[in-house]
């Protein structure tokens, strides 16, 4: 112990280099999780505060149960589009990184590749806007295209699509530049061996570069098992423009509680669904994590 | 497809394969095009036609009603460019100073340290709880530190920068450093800081679209006009139409007042663009840290 102690003097200023990070984290992360926690099994008013409020045990666990419908449709939702996103978003950075990666012509591929990355940039609020520009039922680009008019604010069961078309539009450039990076590493030397034994294009990507990928396929995917429980709050609130008739194909957990901070009501439910949302997280998290250990020890997070 | 890969000459599967990319570019770009094309077109045209890359009549009266908004366009510009600024340098001064110090071997304390930093990673408090805790405790309704704080430090760039200087910059230029007297202080700002460039352009410029794109935080903390940062004004031009179009039984009068004010579609893109342009404008200049700044950083953790 006053090893310990000595140690920890002898490098006081590297602690008090720490102090900033520390402090923040406290102020900002760690009081609204204990906060998180203590809120979920309080009967919440806003005058005592989190802290002051009065206990009420399980009751605000009991609205989950009370609400069933509301709270499994928003945990299916969350859940539903974390799958539907990570797999489709995955395939299509493979796709996107070996198409670009096997081009010829670097200069335009390198173009294009910039094109590609600049959605991730625009924020939701924007986006919003785009979006609306397209689907609009009178003025909407969609629409006269098609000689349609659909409500498609309206129909709630279109809204799975348009979510991953905009997700993916979004995500994808951006997305592959990791994998770029792991072709960017692959020895030209297998190529051209490959291509001496006669191995064409397609049983080079096949053999070479699928593999290749692989390891880096998997930790991504592990990696994000544990955001499962949390979404991209500005897809479902902005691009959806909060409209209630889509609700049951859009709300997520994340979009919920904003919901109800703004209406300012339902608070006890909000608190027992948070921390449904918070432990099945970092359940997730630490499960992902040991996953990825086990895997490729270099590559885990702890 | 091409099993005969002449010497030379381009093997045909390479145009097929340029085909698909390129359509693949035109769908990312055409949407921000769109954007483009309608903040110039003639309203009557949008109203008649609707949304078209060809309009039938082109117009500036979008882009000058922008100007329109003049005095809260010019605040909101100065909140978000304060906001983006205060809190990238903040945060990245404060990461890098943590992730030097936790990178230090024979500080017995830096896994105490690096727990204390992956647990906010592991287990969130929510938004609800964020949001009374700071307002309900800290006060900050409509204070500018609630869209800087929260922000600021995030474990994922923490990791980044410790893996950078862990991989990147030589222990061995570190202690000769102090060999020859520099205090830690000064290892750090004159040796380290500058060497971890690359990873602090990557860091910054994604700390910096999250600023500059966040619109949640501004949504659920500012109420003054003078604190509204530009996604704020985006959300609210959103609101104002979605509530006229809502509000079908307001008395003509009481519309016909209002005709003025009803944000047009044209100006409404001629506003999308201003607030999307600086950070497009940016990021030619921080791209070629893309690739080698975050990677390094996120592959190894």
């Amino acid at each position: 112990m006053t090893g310990f102690l000595r140690n920890s003097w002898k490098h006081r200023s590297h602690i008090i280099m720490c102090l900033p990070v520390v402090l923040t984290l406290w102020f900002f992360h760690y009081v609204p999780m204990g906060g998180g926690i203590v809120m979920a099994f309080k009967e919440f008013d806003y005058s005592m505060g989190i802290w002051g409020s009065p206990f009420n045990g399980l009751e605000n666990f009991k609205f989950l149960t009370a609400s069933k419908q509301v709270f499994t449709t928003m945990t299916f939702n969350t859940i539903m589009y974390y799958l539907i996103f990570t797999g489709i978003g995955t395939l299509l950075n493979v796709v996107v990184a070996i198409a670009i990666d096997q081009f010829l012509f670097k200069r335009m591929a390198k173009t294009m590749q910039s094109i590609m990355i600049i959605p991730v940039f625009i924020s939701y609020a924007a986006v919003q806007f785009i979006v609306y520009a397209f689907l609009s039922s009178d003025s909407g680009l969609l629409n006269n295209a098609l000689g349609t008019s659909v409500r498609w604010y309206s129909t709630a069961s279109l809204w799975p699509y348009i979510l991953t078309i905009v997700r993916m539009w979004k995500n994808v450039g951006y997305g592959s530049v990791l994998y770029m990076s792991v072709l960017a590493g692959i020895d030209s030397q297998l190529y051209e061996a490959a291509e001496i034994d006669g191995a064409g294009k397609w049983q080079q990507i096949w053999h070479i570069t699928i593999p290749a990928l692989l390891p880096m396929v998997s930790i991504m995917l592990l990696l994000s098992v544990g955001g499962m429980m949390h979404s991209d709050t500005g897809l479902f609130y902005q691009v959806t423009r909060n409209s209630g008739t889509l609700y049951p194909t859009t709300q997520v957990i994340d979009s919920y509680v904003l919901n109800a901070i703004f209406s300012n009501s339902n608070f006890g439910f909000v608190a027992a669904a948070s921390l449904f949302q918070s432990a099945v997280g970092a359940i997730m998290v630490l499960i992902s994590n040991a996953a990825v250990k086990k895997f490729s020890p270099e590559n885990a997070l702890f | 497809m091409n099993h005969i890969t002449k010497k030379k000459g381009i093997p045909c599967g390479q145009y097929v394969l340029g085909g698909c990319l390129l359509t693949y570019t035109v769908f990312c770009a055409l949407p921000v095009l769109l954007v483009f094309v309608a903040a110039f077109t003639d309203e009557g045209a949008i109203t008649r036609n609707g949304y078209s890359f060809f309009p039938e009549k082109w117009s500036f009266v979008g882009m000058n009603s922008v100007l329109k908004y003049g005095k809260q366009l010019v605040t909101s510009y100065g909140v978000t460019i304060f906001i983006t600024v205060a809190g990238t340098v903040l945060g990245l001064l404060m990461m890098s100073l943590f992730a030097f110090a936790v990178s230090r071997k024979g500080f017995r304390i830096r896994y105490l340290l690096s727990i204390y930093a992956l647990i906010p990673l592991i287990f969130k408090g929510g938004q609800l709880s964020n949001y009374i805790v700071y307002t309900n405790q800290y006060h900050l309704k409509d204070s500018l530190l609630a869209l800087i704080m929260p922000l600021c430090v995030t474990t994922m760039n923490i990791i980044i920068l410790r893996t950078y200087i862990q991989s990147s910059i030589p222990e061995e230029l570190m202690d000769s450093a102090r060999i020859d007297g520099a205090g830690e202080y000064r290892t750090f700002f004159q040796i380290v800081l500058p060497l971890m460039k690359p990873s602090l352009a990557a860091v910054g410029y994604m700390m910096a679209t999250t600023y500059w794109n966040d619109w949640q935080n501004a949504l659920l903390f500012i109420e003054s006009d003078s604190k509204k940062p530009l996604q704020l004004l985006l959300v609210n031009i959103q609101r104002t139409i979605e509530f006229l179009i809502n509000a079908r039984d307001i008395p003509s009068s009481v519309m016909a007042q209002m005709q003025g004010t009803i944000p047009q579609q044209s100006a409404t893109m001629a506003t999308v663009i201003v607030v999307i342009g600086p950070i497009m404008i940016a990021y030619p200049f921080f791209q070629k840290y893309f690739i080698k700044g975050l990677t390094v950083g996120s592959v190894k953790g």
